[in-house]
């Protein structure tokens, strides 16, 4: 019995749809651009990557009569080369630029994706006053007339920067030496950001820095490192800030105080993760209440925490996308890592979800539980 | 220069008549003969006027080759060799021969029964049309003529597809045809050796896509097939005779067999006979699974699938049933349709493109609502799923193929140039990631010195995209093996000068050609080998000077006076009183007319000419006035 071709075959009932690419070099980035078109980037060393534009296959964009569309293959819309290893991207909304950070080199790298032809063009650099060989900053784009961009590889060089000008509209001024592991943009004045050792906090630029944050050394005391996400507004009520560590906990918060976490679980993964840089949780953009986790090994798990309350030994996850590890691990050593994942902006159920041997997965899941 | 020019023929920019001219030393070949499937007039074929305005095409072209059985590559062949008229030969593998007219007819059919057309090819052409083909087998080398040599290479994508390489003399091009790069159920993936071509020409349309995997595009038809039956309805798969039919059988066996399923499978009658009769043909063509199959058991005597037959159509409950023909058109798959049309519990999946005109075409555009024979209105209630398991290389695939055979350049058709160029960028990063080619010609130890002045002049684009009717020329630097001859090569370091390889150094020979042989030896040899005799050139000059002396005091003036100039060299006062400078003689005489005025005769041979002139000059300024 092959295991691939048994996986494939339960895979029947488990998915309504299915969709496995080879891209030419791994991506740990996924990011969206409007609902049809994703970029992808290369992180490797010593090597030149790409970056990618591509459009999702019409089987997956169209709305109606799906049936009659027979295309099931990405589309490279438009690409560039990158000498750098590429470890984030960002789409500037509204525009045709890309932000980039890697390494070596601590600096953000500014694209133009062309309008008349397939090219991405490496148009300007940001500077960046950390200059530390092995960090790289993260970024994330205030959205607005003038873009700004956000980016720091510690606290205390947390800095806004207008796009166009260059001028700096905002520092954290501070001097704590913490290692931030994500920056997000909340809305046109906020973002909120989460430090390596589990420390959050939002930050209001509209006032000198001073931010709601849990001070405390944070759950992260045994050198676990940490990720998080903000969901969305429209999540409905109840705690929207998702922690996740390096040691398979994942904790819920609430903005109103990041202190006491609502519910913390443990959840059944391989720890220690080979790679915690690459952890990820992210809330499902059309789902109440669930999230996806990825970075442990190479599967995708989505959990429902509606019923999660106080502090839980196990939970189980409502979904686990192992489509990775049949189809292009399948036995071989080493076993796939999935670099990052994303969620389909508008299909419900729909996943995207990368691997350090190339592989890109397209799938909609089914919900088994859900009444019929 | 010598050069390569292509021109792909036709007009528009989509995929289907695929039709590319070479030129290659003075050859000239036709790659495919394509069909464009969209278009019902004249825009389907390709434009031949490219190919010559005048002159027949016989007599022009060398030969037509065809990839595989594709109408997009096939489909214009009996029109462009009966209509428009070409009798030379027809090259292809030996599964297209056998498919080609097959497919053929049944379009002619369509075309002509179904549609209406006129000016259509005829049954008995496309017979005459095969008459001048003549089937290659894989890796083999094919004499077109003395100069002109082909060679076929495992292309996969279906039965019998073929890449080819064209070769005259040192010059090359591979052409690609559909291929692809990673196995399937029922075929290999292509492979080509290190060739290196000097120009490698392949489809654009699928290199700017990520292909979905073949696991996951079986999938989907397994689970619209068991979704469909598992509600009580009935899936209808319209297929040709031979191809993806066999494949999605196999398919269906071993999902019917893992899963325990009892929902009948029906292949339509005389499908089975044709297909093992044309597999059983062609193994070597299979992959490694599928012939070691055979030899286990009949590959197409299945378990779950049973022959059909038309009363079963009517049964109730869920089935199953693979009948023809493809799109639709006529015949069994077109009456089942019908009767099933009506119930939405019903799914038909059409694996492949549908000619315009069918009726496969026509729900594949979404009309609901078909108007049949006698006025007959045909709802369509049942699902329609459109397929595509067609095996194309994508992007990944074609650096692949580069990097196998290591072209120096690449030329991509279909594309639009201005929207590729990333495409562009990426492929010409992975020919200049490979070993330099074999640049210039090869002279021994000059061979580096020639490699850089080559390599100085060469074209700066290396991947080219030439529109329909645009044709790109591609100088080319065709490598000429000369042997120099030892002996020449050591007079030549005999003379002192060490070889530098950075300089160029000049070196004169005698250049005999023999056979297909180049030789570089010295002119002694050379006129030894040939048993001539040498030529001696001899000059002489008369240069008159004012001089009342005798000739021999005035010989013995000469003598002094270049002795004292030419140091470097041996002056010699000869007893008859001649003087030699090296072997150049210099006599006095008196002509009889006038005692005042002497005449001396220099005489020099031709390779001593620089000397020779210099002395004459010399001389030529008189004599210095003798001490007394």
């Amino acid at each position: 019995m092959d295991p691939e071709e048994d996986w494939l075959v339960e895979s029947l009932r488990l998915y309504e749809d299915f969709y496995a690419f080879d891209l030419s070099g791994a991506t740990r980035v996924l990011e969206w651009i409007d609902d049809k078109g994703v970029f992808v980037a290369g992180y490797e060393s010593l090597k030149k990557n790409e970056i990618l534009h591509l459009k999702l296959p019409l089987r997956l964009s169209v709305k109606e009569n799906k049936g009659l569309f027979p295309e099931r293959d990405f589309k490279v819309r438009h690409g560039g080369f990158s000498d750098r290893s590429i470890f984030d991207l960002k789409h500037v909304p509204h525009t045709r630029l890309l932000v980039t950070s890697g390494l070596p080199g601590c600096y953000l790298q500014v694209w133009q994706v062309a309008e008349d032809s397939d090219v991405i063009k490496a148009v300007s650099t940001i500077g960046v006053h950390e200059k530390e060989e092995s960090l790289w900053p993260r970024v994330a784009v205030f959205t607005s007339m003038a873009p700004r961009v956000l980016h720091g590889a510690r606290l205390r060089s947390l800095q806004v920067v207008d796009l166009e000008s260059r001028k700096t509209t905002y520092t954290s001024d501070v001097s704590d030496s913490e290692e931030l592991s994500s920056l997000q943009v909340l809305d046109a004045d906020t973002f909120a950001f989460c430090c390596a050792s589990g420390q959050l906090g939002l930050v209001d630029t509209r006032q000198k820095w001073a931010p709601l944050e849990n001070r405390s050394p944070g759950p992260g005391s045994g050198g676990e490192r940490w990720c998080a996400e903000v969901g969305s507004r429209g999540q409905g009520p109840g705690p929207s800030i998702a922690s996740l560590g390096s040691d398979g906990r994942l904790c819920l918060l609430d903005p109103r105080d990041l202190c006491h976490p609502v519910s913390s679980v443990q959840c059944p993964v391989s720890i220690p993760s080979p790679d915690p840089e690459l952890l990820r949780v992210t809330w499902a953009p059309s789902l109440k209440n669930c999230l996806a986790i990825s970075g442990f090994d190479g599967t995708v798990q989505v959990y429902d925490a509606t019923s999660w309350n106080g502090t839980q030994s196990q939970v189980e996850p409502l979904f686990t996308h192992r489509g990775h590890v049949f189809l292009d691990g399948n036995g071989m050593d080493p076993a796939p890592l999935v670099t990052t994942h994303t969620w389909h902006p508008c299909r419900p159920r729909t996943l995207l979800s990368a691997t350090n041997d190339a592989s890109l997965h397209v799938w909609d899941w089914v919900d088994l539980c859900a009444p019929c | 220069m010598p050069e390569i020019r292509v021109t792909p023929l036709g007009a528009g920019q989509d995929v289907g008549r695929s039709c590319i001219l070479v030129s290659i030393a003075g050859k000239n070949v036709m790659l495919d003969c394509g069909m464009h499937m969209g278009f019902n007039d004249d825009r389907r074929f390709p434009d031949f006027s490219y190919i010559t305005q005048n002159g027949r095409l016989t007599d022009f072209l060398d030969c037509v080759i065809i990839s595989h059985f594709h109408l997009d590559h096939c489909g214009a062949l009996p029109y462009f060799s009966e209509m428009v008229g070409y009798d030379g030969p027809i090259y292809m593998t030996h599964p297209t021969q056998a498919i080609c007219p097959i497919l053929l007819e049944d379009y002619r059919k369509i075309a002509v029964d179904k549609k209406g057309e006129a000016n259509f090819f005829t049954s008995q052409m496309i017979k005459d049309c095969m008459k001048k083909v003549v089937a290659v087998h894989l890796h083999q080398t094919v004499q077109v003529d003395d100069e002109l040599e082909i060679k076929a290479y495992y292309a996969g994508h279906v039965l019998g597809a073929a890449m080819f390489q064209i070769k005259v003399g040192s010059e090359s091009v591979v052409y690609t045809g559909d291929y692809n790069m990673t196995p399937d159920r029922h075929l290999g993936a292509a492979w080509i050796d290190k060739c290196r071509p000097n120009l490698l020409i392949t489809e654009s349309t699928y290199a700017t896509t990520i292909r979905d995997s073949k696991r996951c595009r079986e999938r989907d038809f397994l689970k619209k097939v068991h979704e469909t039956v598992e509600r009580g309805g009935k899936v209808l798969i319209p297929v040709f005779a031979l191809g993806r039919a066999q494949e999605l059988c196999i398919l269906l066996e071993t999902f019917w067999e893992r899963m325990n399923l009892k929902v009948p499978i029906y292949f339509s009658t005389g499908l089975t006979e044709k297909a093992n009769h044309y597999y059983k043909l062609f193994i070597p063509w299979t992959n490694q699974k599928i012939r070691k199959t055979f030899v286990q058991r009949n590959m197409f005597e299945f378990k779950h699938i049973k022959a059909f037959d038309r009363a079963f159509a009517d049964n109730p409950g869920p089935m199953v049933v693979f009948a023809t023909p493809g799109m639709l058109h006529a015949g069994q798959s077109l009456q089942i349709f019908r009767k099933w049309a009506g119930n939405e519990k019903n799914m038909v999946i059409m694996p492949g493109y549908c000619v315009q005109g069918t009726v496969g075409h026509k729900i594949l555009s979404g009309q609901r609502k078909l108007e049949m024979e006698g006025r007959q209105v045909l709802e369509v209630k049942m699902q329609v799923e459109y397929m595509s398991f067609s095996a194309h290389a994508d992007a990944k695939g074609i650096m692949q193929l580069v990097g196998q055979a290591e072209p120096e350049s690449v030329l991509l058709v279909h594309g639009e140039a201005k929207k590729m160029e990333f495409l562009k960028q990426k492929i010409e990063q992975e020919l200049r990631r490979q070993p330099g080619g074999r640049r210039g010609a090869h002279l021994g130890s000059m061979e580096a010195t020639w490699a850089e002045a080559f390599s100085s002049w060469g074209p700066g684009v290396s991947c080219y995209m030439p529109a329909n009717g645009e044709t790109v020329t591609l100088p080319t630097s065709p490598s000429i093996p000369v042997g120099i001859s030892l002996g020449l090569l050591k007079r030549e370091m005999a003379q002192g000068l060490l070889p530098e390889a950075k300089k160029p150094r000049l070196l004169h020979g005698t250049l005999i050609m023999k056979d297909s042989n180049f030789r570089l030896v010295s002119s002694e040899q050379a006129l030894k080998e040939l048993g001539l005799a040498e030529h001696q050139l001899r000059f002489t000059c008369r240069v008159h000077l004012h001089d009342t002396r005798k000739e021999q005091e005035m010989a013995l003036r000469v003598y002094s006076h270049l002795k004292s100039v030419l140091k470097d060299h041996c002056v010699q006062h000869l007893p008859d009183g001649s003087v030699t400078v090296e072997s150049i003689l210099i006599q006095a005489a008196a002509p009889s007319e006038d005692p005042g005025t002497k005449v001396l005769l220099v005489s020099w041979t031709y390779q001593d000419e620089e000397l020779g002139s210099f002395l004459t000059s010399l001389l030529k300024k008189g004599l210095p006035q003798a001490p007394s």
